[in-house]
């Protein structure tokens, strides 16, 4: 009887193990509960989707001028219409997700690797140096982003790789700033201690303890950055800073549609939509992704 | 000799055409100020500006947005004449006499009073007015060009003697920025060594004075009380600075402005839907924007590739593109209608495709990096590169485009700004310009290489006719050399014309404006309809 026991003990744990959701599910599960996360998810989705997919899914070469009527409202031929050189607004729009996605991932991609580091150094290492980076992040935080930017554009020139450095460069002290707090905050926690006491080295704390409890904050506040690094990006091109013409951008589209506005007010439509969608998924999903992950974190904010 | 300025008036004596004007002018300073009657009382005169002002001293002024004012709180000898075609009347003077190429004699009319107390405007202001620019080495010297000294031989009269003839002196020098007479007392008083006295006028001379300016925000005119000339049309003009077409627009709209410029990309919907109670004109330009290309730049040094450049771009598609049909394709710097115009370019406005492939093919074939174009980050620039960046590919030569703000863009072929002018390949460029060929073809000139002339093209050729032309008097021969320097330009393969552009102005039908030839308001003139 011994091993039947042994059997119906062995299949009740499988039945509970069944019925309690793993973890991936148990989020998914709580973001579908959230009508306005679920909004952001789809947004976000469809302009990923967009960004990946561009090349094949324009109707025109974004590129391409005179292949339509100039300035030419909505059509069947021309779902967004046309802009001062007859290119497509519709395939403008789609190519210039990509160059969004594309500054955003590059963007904060780098600024999240560099102010993590740089915040895990600043909370775990010595007082002076945390002093040292303290200075430089609040020195290049105290530069308004626009105005450093468009000094860094005249240095360097107008590209897609300057704005990049822009941003990144802006946005390191954020998260450098938040990394060190919360570094600062476990660095005296019993558990690191025990670890230290058994002779942890300082490479192993902070990858194996810290650096897990670090970078879930810093995931949500990426997310939620992610508008604010695209408007950028559309601010610096509409100013004339940003990507080369003829690439097509939002900013070089909202850039482009202000001088005509008068003629036709669908290229300054066409390129501020995306923007205001980029901005409502990100920021949808991001809250939805705090609440999920973080639920301190909403009470505090 | 053919003795006017403008190419209109030619055959009319310079000496006859001047006096004749002077009775006009004689009667309004003469008129007793209780007899004047004051323009409508209270009116306020609202208007934009494309920058706000900088310098109010005419002898240091380098730019045409403080020519408005300075117009509006100075007096001159002679000034433009409102109205379609370039002219120029008597101001503070009765009489200018040109009595030999050298030597111009003026007669001042009696009565004109410098404010706070300063005193009559004497012959000995004029003096000190024209001669200051030349002894304190001012930007702007050059208006003056060969100017010696100017002679007193009575309380109102003078001569102003040239080392020599100097043509411009006519249609730039008096009647511009320079010509504009300060008091030599106040200007002393106020530097001590009649040196630049910036944004400080010590005292007016005009129908009005600066009341206040705020930096950025506005700047105030208002009735000079002093003045006993003809009364000006309003109480107090307003100036709003604002560098964008689209706000004046909008400001216009909203009833913040009785008059401004229309960009020419509106101009089409305004003619078929003009604001309420509003009239919009359309008048000529004299700007000239070109394509220019660096000659010592390596890429670009070889004429056959710049050549091919020029065949390639199709000057009236920019029109279409650029400009919405609204400006017509250049022939050159010089705008119609003055000295020097050419009625046609060597290289056609369409361009030619063939030609520009067997250019390309002496040259070698397209280089193998791509070229790059400089231009301002306008909507109206950037769309001009974007169309000769697909011009070119047309005959596979690669371009990349490159946005610069103002500040950038401004110095990039500046050599006392580094070393950005040697990358430099193409650039869209476009300069202001004065009723004189001269004011257009001096930034060619192998001295303004690596200033102002950032293709680098030098010439002697160029060079001499430059200097000849400026001691010409005959208007025939002037224009001959004139279209020849352009002709020079053309051929070196550095520069493709495309346009003077046009200036649409809109205005209240409860204002009656006055304008320049080429649109540029002069406010003292404007009155209420």
């Amino acid at each position: 009887m011994a091993a039947s026991e042994e059997n119906v003990s062995i299949a009740d744990h499988a039945k509970r193990t069944r019925r309690e959701p793993g973890a991936l599910r148990q989020y998914a599960t709580q973001l579908a509960g959230n009508p306005l996360g679920i909004v952001g998810l789809v947004l976000v989705v469809l302009i990923i989707g967009c960004a990946i997919l561009s090349p094949w899914i324009v109707p025109y070469d974004p590129t391409q001028i005179f292949v339509g009527p100039r300035l030419g409202g909505p059509s069947w031929a021309h779902w967004l219409g046309t802009d001062q050189l007859g290119r497509d607004t519709l395939s403008r729009v789609i190519a210039g997700s990509r160059i969004a996605m594309l500054v955003a991932v590059a963007t904060l991609g780098t600024a999240l690797t560099i102010g993590l580091l740089l915040g895990l150094i600043a909370g775990y290492g010595p007082q002076w140096l945390d002093n040292i980076l303290l200075l430089l992040f609040d020195a290049v935080r105290s530069f308004p982003v626009i105005v450093f930017g468009l000094a860094l554009v005249t240095l360097l020139g107008p590209s897609l790789q300057t704005v990049i450095l822009v941003v990144a460069i802006t946005s390191v002290p954020i998260y450098a700033r938040i990394a060190r707090t919360q570094t600062q905050s476990l660095r005296n926690a019993e558990y690191i201690q025990a670890e230290r006491a058994m002779g942890a080295g300082t490479m192993r704390t902070l990858a194996i303890h810290i650096l897990p409890n670090v970078i879930g904050p810093l995931l949500i506040l990426v997310s939620m950055d992610v508008p604010l690094v695209i408007a950028t990006e559309a601010g610096l091109s509409f100013l004339g800073m940003g990507v080369r013409p003829p690439t097509p951008s939002w900013g070089t589209i909202l850039n482009d549609g202000y001088g005509v506005i008068r003629n036709s007010p669908w290229p300054v439509i066409s390129g501020s939509v995306p923007i205001v969608i980029v901005t409502l998924g990100f920021t949808f999903l991001g809250e939805a992704l705090r609440d999920i992950f973080d639920p301190k974190l909403r009470r505090d904010l | 000799m053919s003795a006017n300025p403008f190419p209109k008036s030619k055959g009319i004596d310079r000496r006859g055409f001047l006096k004749g004007s002077a009775v006009a002018g004689l009667a309004a300073a003469s008129m007793p100020i209780s007899t004047a009657v004051w323009a409508q009382s209270g009116k306020v005169l609202h208007i934009s500006s494309y920058a706000d002002i900088d310098e109010l001293d005419p002898g240091f002024y380098q730019n045409g947005y403080n020519v408005d004012v300075m117009n509006c709180i100075y007096s001159k000898l002679v000034h433009y004449v409102p109205g379609r075609e370039w002219d120029t009347s008597l101001q503070a003077a009765e009489e200018v006499k040109q009595v030999d190429p050298t030597h111009i004699t003026f007669r001042l009319k009696k009565g004109i009073m410098f404010t706070g107390g300063h005193g009559e405007m004497t012959a000995e202001d004029v003096k000190f007015s024209f001669e200051r620019v030349i002894k304190h080495d001012s930007p702007v010297k050059g208006d003056w060009g060969p100017l010696d000294h100017v002679e007193v031989t009575g309380k109102y009269e003078g001569t102003i003697v040239l080392k020599e003839p100097f043509e411009p002196l006519w249609t730039i020098t008096l009647p511009y920025g320079t010509g504009c007479i300060v008091s030599k007392k106040a200007v002393m008083e106020a530097t001590k060594d009649g040196g630049d006295f910036g944004m400080k006028p010590p005292a007016f001379s005009g129908p009005y004075i600066l009341d206040t300016w705020k930096p950025g925000q506005y700047v105030k005119l208002t009735r000079n009380p002093e003045w006993k000339g003809t009364k000006p049309g309003y109480d107090e003009i307003r100036i709003l600075p604002m560098d964008d077409e689209k706000t004046m627009e909008i400001a216009y709209e909203s009833g913040d402005l009785d008059f401004t410029a229309v960009s020419l990309s509106s101009l089409s919907k305004y003619k078929e839907s003009p604001p309420a109670k509003t009239t919009i004109q359309e008048y000529p330009s004299l700007y000239y924007v070109w394509v220019g290309m660096n000659m010592e730049n390596p890429a670009l040094t070889d004429i056959n590739l710049r050549k091919a450049i020029q065949y390639a771009i199709n000057v009236p598609q920019i029109m279409q593109a650029a400009y919405f049909n609204q400006a017509k394709p250049a022939t050159g710097l010089i705008a119609p209608g003055l000295t020097g115009h050419r009625e046609s370019e060597i290289v056609p406005p369409e361009g030619d495709l063939e030609k520009a492939k067997a250019f390309l093919e002496k040259a070698g074939g397209p280089p193998i990096e791509p070229l790059t174009i400089d231009t301002l980050n306008a909507t109206t620039w950037t769309a001009i590169a974007q169309v000769i960046q697909a011009q070119l590919a047309q005959i596979g030569i690669q371009l990349k485009v490159n946005v610069q703000d103002s500040g950038s863009f401004w110095t990039i072929g500046m050599e006392s700004e580094g070393d950005r002018w040697k990358k430099m390949q193409l650039i869209v460029n476009r300069f202001s310009m004065l009723p004189d060929p001269y004011y257009a073809t001096q930034w060619f000139t192998t001295d303004q290489v690596g200033i102002w002339n950032w293709e680098r093209f030098s010439n002697k050729e160029f060079d001499k006719l430059n200097q000849e032309a400026l001691q010409e008097t005959d208007h025939d021969k002037r224009a001959a050399m004139y279209h020849k320097m352009q002709d020079l330009m053309e051929q070196s393969g550095a520069y493709r014309f495309l346009t003077h552009e046009a200036s649409p102005v809109m205005f209240r039908d409860s204002v009656k404006p006055a304008l320049r030839p080429d649109a540029r308001p002069l406010f003292r003139f404007f009155k209420p309809a």
